[in-house]
């Protein structure tokens, strides 16, 4: 019995992959900055950055690796169907650099998957100061790909994606 | 009035894993050797596996897309490759004693996947001058 349309089953996954993306980017992004310019003591209220950054930003870590796992393997769920439906009329629309963009979306996802077992471990051991320039590091890079990933999917999805 | 201060830092570790020094072993490991990996297995075309998307099919190693039966896709067995070799090496490297795996440089956590960009960007070069 088909509850819903073939179309509207995967349309349904792209948009789960992208809210999730959608949480992870928040995540990170408050991560990221709270980690590159910790805020200290505040004399008044703050303005909008200095709360922004405010963030108890150890407590995202388990979260950000649970999102990035699930946005991967959504990721990977529906790449099965962009590689037939999406990525042959690209090719035969001759978008050769939006193609070309999403298989370095593709290599960066993998290689910042095989990061976040040391993410992780570095923010839960945050107090050790050995692990600073490390965490920080880390971070911003995932922070940085995963905007990345965001907008190439973003365009992707614009060029050829949702209704198409 | 002042707001209360915010800081990034965590209490200690409290959890088995993450007080682990093999844990610290593993994950340290398995961040430089993936990425490596990964990238090895991307220039010498080393996927586990070939997924046959039109088709649902699944051939160990790489395999060509055959004829009337749609494109083949090899990211996943790239993937899959550099997951386990990484994962297996790493485990691996946990059984060496402290004194040696403290000295793996943590700079080569973030370094390497820093370096993998320009490499990518050449690996993707017939899509960028595709005429």
């Amino acid at each position: 019995m088909n509850i819903i349309s073939v179309n509207t089953f995967w349309t349904i996954w792209l948009l789960v992959h992208l809210m999730l993306a959608v949480f992870l980017l928040g995540a990170l992004t408050h991560q990221a900055v709270s980690a590159v310019m910790p805020v200290g003591k505040i004399a008044g209220p703050g303005g909008f950055v200095t709360r922004f950054r405010a963030v108890p930003a150890a407590g995202y870590a388990t979260a950000v690796c649970v999102l990035w796992v699930l946005t991967f393997i959504v990721g990977s769920y529906i790449y099965t169907k962009y590689r037939i439906y999406i990525r042959i009329p690209i090719e035969q629309a001759g978008y050769w650099k939006t193609q070309g963009f999403f298989d370095f979306k593709e290599h960066v996802a993998s290689i910042c998957l095989m990061l976040l077992p040391a993410y992780w471990y570095f923010w839960k051991n945050a107090q050790n100061p050995e692990y600073d320039t490390a965490r920080k590091a880390v971070t911003v890079y995932l922070a940085v790909a995963c905007w990345f990933l965001f907008i190439v999917g973003h365009v992707l999805n614009n060029t050829r994606g949702f209704g198409s | 009035m002042s707001t209360p201060s915010v800081t990034t830092r965590a209490a200690p570790a409290t959890s088995s894993l993450a007080s682990s020094a093999r844990f610290r072993t593993f994950a340290i490991t398995f961040a430089i050797v993936g990425p490596v990996i990964y990238m090895l297995c991307l220039q010498m075309n080393w996927p586990l596996f070939t997924f046959h998307p039109a088709t649902n099919r699944i051939a160990l190693g790489w395999e060509a897309a055959r004829s009337g039966e749609g494109p083949n896709m090899t990211w996943y067995g790239w993937t899959a490759m550099a997951l386990l070799v990484g994962g297996v090496l790493s485990y691996l490297v946990t059984f060496l004693p402290e004194s040696i795996t403290k000295r793996i440089p943590l700079i080569l956590v973030w370094l390497l996947p820093i370096l993998a960009i320009p490499y990518l960007v050449y690996d993707l070069r017939q899509w960028w001058f595709h005429p």
